[in-house]
């Protein structure tokens, strides 16, 4: 175990810090399609948040994106994919209630977390800032509210290079 | 202790680097780490405390992709495993590692080492990881995926599968076709697909021997088989899905009377248009829970997924009785509408409406002392979310809930009524106040509760809060138990990483996640949670 670990801090320690591609994992689409991530919004910067239905923060935290997207999109084009990880107890709920809440997002499903697991994700809520090639540039875990304001400064960064 | 330690250093490191890692020219290195800890606290109102008054669960996970290959381990460590799961060993310190390598082309995907798959919503087979519930019943073999274009997909698997820190000895093999048909007849707007599927679970019966004579002696055979077929068809915004399972004589337990044969029926009804959505589930059980092992006992001894399918709150008073799924026997459903209206003028102005309905009742005669069908589960719920302006939202919720505290066997129900009110205020960018007030009123088991929590948060790193639950009543259910539950708490966010560290007294109960509920003892004590990814 010591060894295991002292081999994991010498790794990490030697290489040298660069962006991550997003995983090119199958999921599932509003309609019920199964699509590869990496096909569902090619050549656009994404937001992509994580949620579940019995997930408070992140339903707040789509809320307060939803809010403020038209204002904007007046400053940049992208596009926001809510990724659901709900499971065959909630996929039905979590489809019903993305339908109803107007969300102007692209709603995908992850039903047994085959995205979540490729992303890292241990905890709900997370969203990541993924630029127009696929390079995962920003994350943060958590929400408070306020805090969706760093995404649109990352997405303005974005647009800046 | 050292362990502990030396884990943290690694963390640090790993999380202090900025962003991902990356070796040689294009391959690339991520991870995470996730720790909870709790240090019991002796509370002479919530009975002992586990005798090293320490328990912490890790997780780290490490992957690396090059192209279309992929390789990874997890390494989990119990140092010792927390109260509350029994399944793993109360107060043992275990490890468990697991692994995978892949290759993942357009057409076939290759997989060896733990496989996390499930076929259909799972009614015969699903591998999956819940670190809440301490739940990992990842199958350790292969899988291989053929994809014939958009028209066809058929996948195969096999291995034995993990029981809570070692890997069983019951082997697992299935296979699971999908046809999609508009594809076929190029119906673009149209989902409609077929699918079915086969599991064969094989163990041998040779692990004890005066069980081993039982059972045989009861029909029990080594192998079952278990099969599925689908049907899933959505146009704009209808959609319809039903699924079929059955399966072969099994025991449901080592303690079961005789093997049975099993059946599930699921049938899904969805609509939604503008801002109404409505969304119909039935379902119907029959012998259906599938054991990894008839040796062994818990909620990691599964195979399948058969979740209850009623809502699952987010609140406390709301969350106290929840009801968990008759794997015995069970029909029933839930239905849920919603439907919102937003100002034309102001996106920040809107109303949610949400209610929602479930009952189960007992399916065969056998399950009740009279032999009459008795209702298991009922729950009228509705909520309604207003946003007023950007600084105020409010939610008011209403539960009604009625549950059989004999699980159908006798013609008895409890029935409580919730109410929640909770409102957010927005101080400016920054800073937020949430408030929760909640009170269950009930005549009946532990009589009436109340609640409330605030919480203050400073965005994007800060959040604080502080909750209590107080059991008003004296009833004959709660006598000697303790009349609060506190709980207080800060977490810290950057960027990927979280910590939290909160203090309280938690309730006796069921916690449950997704639709499986672990039982966990009342303890006090400090939590220590953190995640990070890179």
């Amino acid at each position: 175990m010591k060894k295991l670990l002292s081999l994991v801090v010498l790794l990490a320690a030697v290489m040298t810090a660069s962006a991550q591609q997003l995983p090119d994992v199958k999921v599932e689409n509003a309609q019920g399609k199964v699509v590869s991530m990496r096909s569902v919004a090619p050549g656009k910067p994404m937001i992509i948040s994580y949620w579940s239905t019995s997930c408070k923060p992140c339903i707040q935290e789509l809320n307060a994106i939803n809010d403020a997207i038209e204002d904007w999109r007046e400053e940049a084009d992208f596009v926001v994919v809510a990724v659901s990880v709900d499971d065959a107890r909630l996929k039905a709920t979590a489809k019903a209630m993305a339908a109803a809440r107007g969300w102007d997002f692209i709603c995908l499903f992850d039903e047994n977390q085959d995205l979540k697991r490729a992303m890292n994700v241990s905890l709900t809520p997370q969203s990541f800032v993924v630029d127009s090639n696929g390079k995962i540039v920003y994350s943060h875990s958590g929400y408070t509210p306020g805090s969706e304001e760093e995404l649109f400064d990352e997405i303005l960064k974005l647009k800046k290079k | 202790m050292k362990r502990i330690v030396l884990l943290f250093v690694a963390v640090a490191t790993l999380s202090s680097l900025s962003a991902q890692v990356r070796i040689g020219k294009k391959g690339q290195l991520a991870g995470s780490f996730e720790t909870n800890m709790i240090y019991y606290v002796d509370d002479s109102k919530v009975g002992e405390t586990p005798e090293d008054q320490f328990g912490s669960h890790s997780f780290l996970k490490l992957d690396y992709t090059l192209g279309r290959f992929s390789v990874g381990v997890q390494g989990n460590a119990f140092l010792p495993v927390l109260q509350g799961y029994d399944d793993l060993g109360v107060g043992d310190t275990k490890f468990f590692l697991s692994k995978y390598i892949q290759w993942a082309d357009k057409n076939y995907e290759i997989l060896l080492g733990d496989v996390y798959d499930q076929f259909g919503s799972g009614l015969i087979f699903r591998t999956f990881e819940d670190r809440q519930l301490g739940i990992n019943n990842s199958l350790e073999g292969g899988r291989v995926i053929g994809r014939l274009g958009k028209y066809a997909q058929l996948k195969a698997l096999g291995g034995r599968q993990r029981l809570n820190t070692k890997y069983s000895d019951t082997w697992v093999m299935g296979a699971d076709l999908s046809l999609s048909l508009a594809d076929m007849f190029k119906m673009d707007e149209t989902l409609l697909s077929l699918e079915g599927s086969f599991v064969n679970r094989m163990e041998k019966l040779d692990q004890d021997p005066m069980l081993d004579e039982y059972l045989a002696g009861l029909g029990q055979e080594k192998s079952v088989q278990l099969y599925s077929g689908r049907a899933n068809f959505a146009w704009k915004g209808l959609s319809l899905s039903a699924e079929y399972a059955a399966k072969g004589e099994d025991m449901a337990n080592s303690a079961a009377v005789a093997p049975e044969k099993g059946n599930a029926f699921l049938g899904e009804v969805g609509y939604s248009h503008g801002g109404f959505s409505f969304m119909g589930t039935f379902r119907q059980l029959e012998h259906m829970g599938t054991h990894i092992s008839v040796y062994n006992m818990g909620i990691n001894n599964t195979m399948n997924y058969l979740p209850a399918l009623t809502r699952q709150y987010t609140y406390m008073l709301a969350n106290l009785n929840p009801y968990q799924v008759n794997v015995e026997g069970e029909i029933g459903g839930q239905a849920d509408v919603n439907y919102t209206i937003r100002s034309r003028e102001n996106r920040y102005r809107y109303w949610n409406f949400h209610a929602n309905y479930s009952t189960y009742y007992t399916l065969n005669p056998s399950q009740s002392a009279t032999g009459a069908r008795q209702r298991l589960w009922q729950d009228f719920n509705f909520d309604v979310e207003r946003q007023w302006n950007k600084k105020w939202k409010t939610i008011f919720l209403y539960s009604f809930q009625e549950w059989n505290p004999y699980h159908g066997y006798e013609h008895r129900t409890y029935v409580s009524n919730i109410f929640v009110a909770d409102v957010t205020y927005k101080i400016n960018r920054k800073h937020s106040l949430r408030f929760e007030g909640q009170y269950l009123l009930s005549d009946e088991y532990e009589g009436d509760w109340a609640a409330a929590l605030l919480e203050y948060n400073w965005a994007p790193h800060w959040s604080v809060f502080f909750s209590n639950m107080y059991n008003i009543d004296d009833m004959p259910a709660n006598e000697g138990q303790a009349k609060y539950y506190y709980n207080g708490g800060l977490s810290y966010t950057y960027k990927r990483t979280r910590a939290q560290v909160s203090f309280g007294r938690n309730r006796a109960g069921y916690v449950c996640s997704g639709g499986v509920c672990r039982y966990s003892p009342a303890y006090t004590g400090v939590n220590f949670v953190l995640t990070t990814s890179f």
